[in-house]
């Protein structure tokens, strides 16, 4: 372990969200690592069958399961008692605003009032999303890094998972603002794996029993969940990063197109429908319209500023990850996909 | 204009929200949560003026005509008596309350105070709801009704729900006194209550934990219920289930001559005839009366669709504009006070029986293991 990083193999780390899928891959990056000393923050109908087997390997380690909610403010003050560096990997991934809302802001502000509160926090990383971000003035094949806008329109997004998400970094900012909190926000792209069942929307999308390949020759933000998992842990660690955003995507991007053909053929084969960008956005006008008219006979799911986030298409960047970080993707993308159509084709 | 408040930030207030804001001659002033970041992300979405984490504080700063209470089940009857007492109009989110002394307690209220109130049954008020009650009150069944089956399921199968139950041991749900049901089938007995006659009737509950259920370890949930009511003029039977396939919304109802099969998921009414054809034309004749009804029953649904008449919330946006009309207008209640007192009654039977089920089981599952011992 080098010696500058900012906490040591002894201090208490909290992973909240730890059950998850890169959650539990937090985990095991941090015992890799050498950190012998964790609490692992699940909810109490979590099954937890996979993190038991990760920390079946480490048997030297220190860990703690703890399972509780952290709408529970009671639940958080036991959750973060002598903790130094709390990942916050919990997330309330619901269908509706307020769901997510309470799980994603409310639970973070419990967490942050409990974690303020003990006076031993050094780090506190928050990770939050991609799908944060707005690219509504920004180009097609235009770079989308951490100094790009956020979504300044989130209702009409309709999207209620970037709205909770958004709010959250929010609230973070605020309270590094206000209270000093050291913080590092990081906004994974889509994160795949072993585990993950579908692929992502960025891709297309699967709906009335027809997959249409809305993504073409985007690039793909991927990330693999090792190499995920590693850049959030480095987040937490690295010193002089505090109050820093980093997205976190792989080399060697694969386009929509070729993430598509390699899934059929290598995962599971099924028939696709391509649709241009430009059908779609037309598409997605006439439905915002219609909704609106509707007074919401239709939700609507389907706009433009969804339409352009997913399927414009634009380039992405792992530089300040990896000058500031000292981040290196572990998992090439010929291994990470290998491992994930295996999973895929298991599955099938 | 009618200046609108809602207590209670949760799920269930952002489609009071919806509906609210596309309905005329009335406003939303003012949202209350005593969690105040969930006050103010519906206040922030829906663009309203005030927020508040304490329900006093907004009545006296942005005193509302009506109150929305959306607040979970345990808090209805102290939040109703608050905005009664503040002379507000009230719209309770179902259960109405815990039980019917709390019921009766709020109607006598809002009575001497001059106001009203309503309960969120809005599942009454849908196309196909609305029109079963026209056709009953048009006397289509021949005379009063002789017997009921309402069925309200519930796919416990949504991972979100079950996961949130399941998982949390301190969820609101789990400290009702009758747990799932009680949040659930008020739906479903109030569309039997909207027909009964008598003010009493006989109940008869059986409720019990589903096998999918207990594979999980679960054995406190009562997921599984079913009901017999009879009030002396009609009976009843329902059905609450989490594992029925399908998952059935529906009521049906028989009168003297005929009778009515209204499909609340599928937006169908039917209608039977009562009389028989003669000899082999019964089994060759009505089923081409049933393909007609279903045939215009799905060109009715789209006709609507296409008018932009078919919201999926239309009952909820139906019952509270007939609310706000009667509010305004001085004009009747869309759901009658007796109906709203029925339900409590009959739900605080059901609990009571299965309270004492679950007693005895306990008590002869202790005795077993001592006479085993």
């Amino acid at each position: 372990m080098p010696t500058n990083y900012i906490v040591n193999n002894k201090d208490l780390v909290l992973i909240t969200g730890s059950n998850g899928f890169i959650g539990s891959s937090v985990v095991e990056n941090l015992l890799k690592l050498g950190y012998a000393n964790l609490r692992c923050f699940v909810r109490p109908s979590s099954n937890l069958m996979k993190l038991e087997s990760i920390l079946r390997n480490y048997p030297q380690a220190r860990v703690e399961i703890l399972a509780g909610n952290l709408l529970s403010r009671e639940d958080c003050t036991k959750a973060v008692k002598e903790t130094a560096v709390i990942y916050h990997l919990a997330a309330g991934i619901e269908k509706t605003f307020p769901g997510s809302y309470m799980n994603s802001v409310v639970t973070t502000r419990n967490l942050l009032e409990a974690a303020l509160g003990t006076g031993r926090l050094v780090r506190f990383v928050n990770v939050s999303s991609f799908a944060v971000y707005s690219n509504w003035n920004i180009r097609r094949g235009d770079l989308l890094d951490e100094t790009c806008e956020v979504e300044s329109h989130p209702m009409e997004r309709a999207e209620a998972y970037a709205y909770a998400k958004l709010k959250q970094d929010q609230l973070v900012m605020d309270y590094g603002k206000k209270d000093g909190l050291p913080y590092v926000i990081v906004r994974p792209g889509a994160v795949y794996g072993p585990g993950t069942r579908s692929l992502t929307a960025r891709v297309g999308i699967d709906t009335f029993g027809v997959f249409f390949h809305l993504g073409g020759g985007n690039q793909i933000p991927l990330t693999y969940v090792e190499n995920c998992a590693n850049a959030i842990v480095l987040a937490g660690i690295q010193p002089g990063v505090e109050g820093e955003v980093f997205n976190i995507v792989d080399d060697d991007l694969p386009s929509s197109r070729t993430l598509l053909r390699l899934y059929k053929k290598r995962g599971k084969s099924f028939r696709s429908i391509y649709v241009p960008y430009s059908i779609f956005y037309l598409l997605c006008w006439l439905w915002e319209r219609y909704s609106k008219w509707s007074q919401g006979q239709l939700p609507p799911t389907f706009n433009r500023r969804r339409c352009a986030t997913y399927w414009k298409g634009n380039l992405y960047s792992n530089r300040k990850l990896k000058d500031r970080l000292g981040w290196k993707p572990g998992v090439s993308f010929a291994e990470a996909s290998r491992r994930y159509f295996e999973f895929v084709k298991e599955i099938a | 204009m009618l200046k609108v408040a809602i207590i209670g930030c949760g799920k269930i207030a952002d489609q009071h929200a919806q509906q609210i804001v596309h309905l005329p001659g009335c406003s939303i002033v003012a949202v209350c949560d005593r969690e105040e970041l969930m006050a103010k992300q519906l206040q922030q979405r829906f663009g309203i003026a005030d927020s508040f984490a304490n329900a006093q504080e907004m009545m006296q700063r942005t005193p509302p005509d009506v109150v929305h209470i959306t607040t979970p089940p345990q808090t209805h009857y102290a939040v109703g008596k608050l905005c009664l007492e503040a002379g507000c109009h009230i719209y309770v989110e179902k259960p109405f309350t815990m039980n019917y002394s709390e019921a009766e307690e709020l109607i006598r209220l809002a009575a001497r105070k001059g106001l009203k109130l309503t309960v969120g049954h809005n599942a009454q008020f849908s196309h196909a709801a609305n029109q079963m009650r026209k056709l009953v009150a048009d006397g289509y069944l021949g005379g009063a009704p002789v017997h009921m089956e309402s069925y309200y399921c519930y796919d416990l199968g949504d991972p979100a729900y079950a996961k949130a139950l399941l998982g949390d041991s301190y969820h609101w749900i789990r400290n009702l006194p009758g747990g799932l049901l009680q949040n659930t089938i008020s739906h479903g007995i109030s569309k039997i209550a909207e027909f009964l006659q008598g003010d009493a009737p006989h109940v008869i509950a059986h409720g019990f934990t589903s096998q999918m259920l207990r594979s999980v370890g679960e054995t406190e949930i009562v997921d599984e219920l079913r009901v017999v009511i009879d009030d002396g003029n009609a009976t009843a039977y329902f059905t609450f289930s989490t594992q029925m396939r399908p998952s059935l919304h529906m009521l049906r109802i028989y009168g003297p001559k005929r009778g009515l099969i209204m499909d609340e998921t599928q937006q169908t009414l039917i209608k039977f005839r009562g009389a028989r054809y003669k000899s082999y034309l019964e089994q060759f004749l009505p089923q081409w009366s049933f393909a007609k009804q279903y045939a215009e029953s799905a060109l009715g649904n789209m006709k609507k669709f296409v008018k932009a008449d078919f919201q999926s919330e239309y009952g909820m946006r139906f019952l509270i504009r007939e609310f706000y009309h009667s509010i305004v207008e001085n004009a009747p209640v869309p759901i009658p006070y007796r109906e709203i007192r029925l339900t409590s009654r009959i739900m605080d039977e059901i609990f009571a029986q299965l309270s004492s089920q679950k007693i005895h089981k306990e008590s002869s599952t202790e005795r077993a293991l001592v006479q085993h011992s």
